[in-house]
């Protein structure tokens, strides 16, 4: 019996040992931000001991099951007279509560590197708003650009986000896996996170609290640019902004309005659009973005007026389904 | 039996019918019916997850779905399950005639059928049925148009005032009808679990009752002219979503514990008697569930960790979510040291005992990386999730049920279910579960959250095809078992008393027992009472041998 348990103990050992390398396919996605890379690397300590746990306990399971199967013995003839014992209790209460010890240790020793942006450079660091709303994000940058569910970034810059949803909108989630944890976009609450990518790249998320009917397509999109990159865009798009020539008309009708109506306004849980004589009356697309209508949420209340001449803008350059 | 001569009749006595034993059979059957419905919504919603872009369901469809399966396993299937068995089983088990207010108790079962019947007709109302998750957190829920959010609530009303009475009821006849000689450290474990299962409901259920209330005004009422609307919820006039989630959560953490604590109690009961061994640590099982059920009413908030609760507030959190794991993983390893030694029988009820304990290891360990409140940031509402609740709900409790009905099925109807049927569903189903609900760790890891109807990442399809063909592997399970109850019924072999030469007072009168239970109950001395009993018959017949 002893024998038995000092085996099962070395396998698990050996188990947990080779867990990291194993769990590198088990484990969150490849982290692009120091406080995904801290989250990956507590996951995979807990790892290291859920993996021994796991074995250790079928281990036993399987060994006991094979060891004390009946084979000849009589159906009911009885087993070893056992009713406990003081010192086995002791060692299984012990020997939990040693590993979360250890589990929860790690986790306080990581949670500087998850919750603590970097010290900002001599630029400092870029602060964006982002809110949420039935079905899209908006991000705002601090100089009044506006921008609709893909949010540029510089790269190596911490980035501060402010994540919120309207009083009149529902409850939602930010989360881009490879740049850290989710955070809750709750009407009445702002809430704070912080990314800090270092390569270029595009890195893909979506909504992941339950948000209603097109909770489904809530996909939100972080394009992180090298730094003067970066600056270059967002200054010619603050310009273009106040020109009227940006792209965010184009950015609010597919992400505000095709998400129920289709691309090209075909129709989807929404109405039909395409041919629509409202869509070329930009008062009238202005009351019902605003207010919304029968079950369409109001999903243009609060935006600038901006905002909303470069939707009608864009539905009388492109109207859906053509002209 | 008293009563005119309607009451008598096959139907109509059970329609009336206060004995527990009647009872626990009608929430079972009632409850297995539920456990249909609610898993063809599953097996529906897995048809859409299969591909990706599929376009087998509605938007509105696929979260009315994913909304009644949720609320109709928790309500309509687990817990009436198991308030199915601890009526049934509670008085024969203390050797009580039935349970302290048997009128009430039958107010329980059909206040449970009208509440089930009322959510179940919510598809068919104005607007649809419920589709913001079992949950229902608002503002989402509040802005829900039509009458499905509200008869939501209605049917949980109705069904919290069910298993409240039931609660009570349960812990007035365990502190008063034990039999002579069954002291609490001679109570059943199965007897053990229920007490912490009603104790813990009436604390937690008013809670959810103040917070679905709330809920409901939210919404707004219009009674004979007179408008209620509140604004609780609502940021716009000073109100909170936060709120909800706390009552919500301060209700719903704790009864997860609800359900598994009778379902430990099953395999407490079932694991000693095909081992042939006492229940390894009865003192030790005993208090880690009571330790389990106070403790669970100080984690709720880890249902929370992504609104932004305060870091420190977080980490309490954690360490009370990890301090629970103690006493369950001692019950773990009580449960194998029972297997120790002893002279193992692998009859399909200790099949689903075994395969409990093999999948519950899995959502046990699951739930460490959830606990720890970072790790939270990145799983929480994924697949993850979804995979790890499930292998504590279906891979733990359902099996443990399963192991239950195998094991008191010839108790109750008089017949073995058979057991080439039983084993075959075991296997299918232990194969079909953790086919579907492993893949969706992954998926979850990678990136992929709950409550979606769709999805266009390519890369998580094979975890779904993988998920949706187990699904339909549970699904034939679950027909060879109905199967097996059909023949069973027709043709199953009858047993006696004992079958399993078990241990508890139930096992010591006829099966199925006569409405009073027992003409005599013995004396009882330790917590195997019928050991005790075969003992001393031994000894009788060994003293007379040599007389």
């Amino acid at each position: 019996m002893r024998a038995l348990l000092v085996l099962a103990g070395l396998v698990s050992l050996l188990a947990a040992a080779a867990a990291p390398a194993a769990l590198g396919q088990l484990a969150p996605v490849t982290p692009e931000s120091p406080n995904a890379e801290s989250i990956r690397d507590s996951y995979l300590f807990v790892s290291i001991f859920v993996v021994a746990i796991f074995v250790l306990v079928e281990g036993l399971l399987i060994a006991f099951v094979v060891r004390y199967r009946r084979r000849q013995r009589g159906r009911f003839e009885d087993g070893a007279e056992i009713h406990g014992s003081t010192r086995l209790e002791l060692l299984w209460t012990a020997g939990p509560v040693i590993v979360l010890f250890l589990i929860a240790t790690f986790v306080f020793v990581e949670l500087p590197g998850i919750v603590d942006e970097p010290a900002a450079g001599p630029r400092g660091a870029l602060e964006i708003r982002v809110t949420g709303r039935q079905y899209y994000w908006q991000y705002e940058y601090p100089n009044g650009v506006i921008a609709i569910d893909r949010l540029r970034a510089p790269a190596g810059v911490p980035v501060r986000l402010e994540v919120t949803a309207p009083d009149a909108d529902v409850i939602h989630s930010w989360w881009i896996p490879a740049l850290g944890g989710k955070i809750d976009a709750i009407p009445g609450r702002v809430n704070r996170t912080w990314f800090q990518a270092d390569r270029p790249g595009v890195y893909r998320g979506q909504c992941a609290e339950l948000c209603g009917a097109e909770h489904a397509r809530m996909l939100a999109e972080v394009e992180v640019l090298p730094a003067s990159e970066f600056d270059a865009w967002l200054g010619s798009r603050r310009a273009e902004q106040s020109a009227g020539t940006s792209p965010l008309g184009e950015e609010l009708w597919t992400g505000v309005c095709a998400k129920c109506h289709g691309l090209a306004g075909e129709g989807g849980i929404a109405p039909r659009l395409a041919g629509s004589l409202t869509l070329a009356d930009p008062r009238a697309v202005e009351t019902i973005v605003r207010n919304g209508r029968r079950t369409m949420p109001a999903v243009g209340a609060g935006w600038t007026s901006e905002q909303v001449e470069a939707l009608n803008a864009y539905l009388e350059e492109n109207p859906p389904g053509g002209r | 039996m008293a009563g005119s001569a309607w009451q008598r009749g096959r139907v109509a006595s059970w329609l009336v019918t206060t004995d527990h034993k009647r009872i626990g059979i009608l929430y079972i059957g009632t409850a297995l019916v539920f456990f249909v419905l609610a898993g063809l919504m599953a097996l529906a919603v897995r048809l859409q997850l299969a591909q990706a872009n599929a376009d087998v369901l509605s938007p509105d469809r696929y979260n009315e779905l994913v909304t009644i399966h949720g609320t109709a396993m928790v309500f309509l299937v687990v817990v009436p399950l198991l308030a199915g068995f601890g009526n049934y089983l509670v008085p024969l088990m203390i050797g009580a005639r039935d349970v302290a207010f048997p009128r009430l108790n039958a107010l329980s079962y059909w206040l449970f059928a009208f509440g089930g019947t009322v959510l179940m007709l919510s598809f068919f109302a104005d607007g649809g049925a419920a589709r913001n998750g079992w949950t229902a957190y608002p503002p989402l829920s509040v802005q829900q148009a039509g009458d499905g959010q509200d008869l939501w609530i209605l049917s949980l009303h109705i069904l919290s005032a069910s298993t409240l009475a039931g609660a009570i009821n349960f812990l007035v006849t365990i502190h008063n009808l034990r039999t002579r000689g069954m002291t609490w450290m001679r109570l059943p474990l199965f007897v053990w679990s229920i007490e912490l299962y009603a104790w813990l409901l009436m604390a937690i259920l008013p809670v959810l009752s103040a917070g679905l209330t709330l809920l409901l005004l939210d919404r707004g009422l219009s009674i004979g002219g007179w408008e209620v609307q509140t604004h609780f919820f609502d940021p716009a006039e000073g109100g909170a979503p936060l709120l909800y989630q706390h009552a919500f959560w301060f209700f719903g953490h704790p009864e997860v514990y609800v359900i598994v604590l009778p379902a430990f109690g099953i395999i407490s009961e079932v694991l000693p008697v095909f081992a042939r061994k006492p229940v390894f640590g009865y003192k030790a099982i005993a208090f880690s569930t009571v330790a389990i059920g106070f403790f669970s009413m100080l984690v709720w908030a880890h249902h929370l960790f992504t609104v932004g609760l305060p870091t420190y507030l977080q980490a309490y959190f954690m360490v009370a979510s990890m301090v629970i794991a103690v006493p369950t993983g001692m019950k773990i390893f009580n449960w194998l040291a029972t297997l120790w030694r002893g002279n193992v029988s692998f009859d399909s009820a200790m099949l689903y005992a075994l395969g409990f304990l093999s999948v519950f290891v899995m959502g046990g360990l699951s739930g460490i990386y959830l606990a720890a409140f970072p790790i939270d940031w990145q799983v929480h509402d994924t697949y993850f999730v979804v995979a790890h609740f499930h292998y504590t709900l279906f891979g733990g409790v359902m099996f443990a049920i399963f192991a239950g009905l195998h094991y008191w099925w010839p108790k109750m109807f008089g017949r073995l279910l058979d057991e080439r049927l039983g084993k075959l569903a075991f296997w299918l189903l232990f194969a079909g579960f953790n086919l579907t609900f492993f893949p969706q760790h992954l998926a979850g890891l990678e990136g992929m959250p709950r409550r979606i109807y769709t999805y266009a990442n390519e890369g998580w399809e094979g975890y779904n095809l993988v998920s949706t063909v187990g699904s339909w592997v549970m699904g034939a399970a679950l027909l060879v078992f109905l199967v097996n109850v059909w023949k069973t019924a027709r043709s199953g072999r009858r047993v006696g008393h004992d079958p399993w030469r078990a241990n508890t007072l139930e096992w010591y009168t006829t099966s199925p027992p006569p409405p009073h239970n027992f003409d005599e109950v013995p004396y009882v001395t330790s917590a195997r009472p019928l050991d005790d009993l075969r003992r001393k018959l031994r000894e009788r017949d060994g003293a007379r041998a040599l007389s």
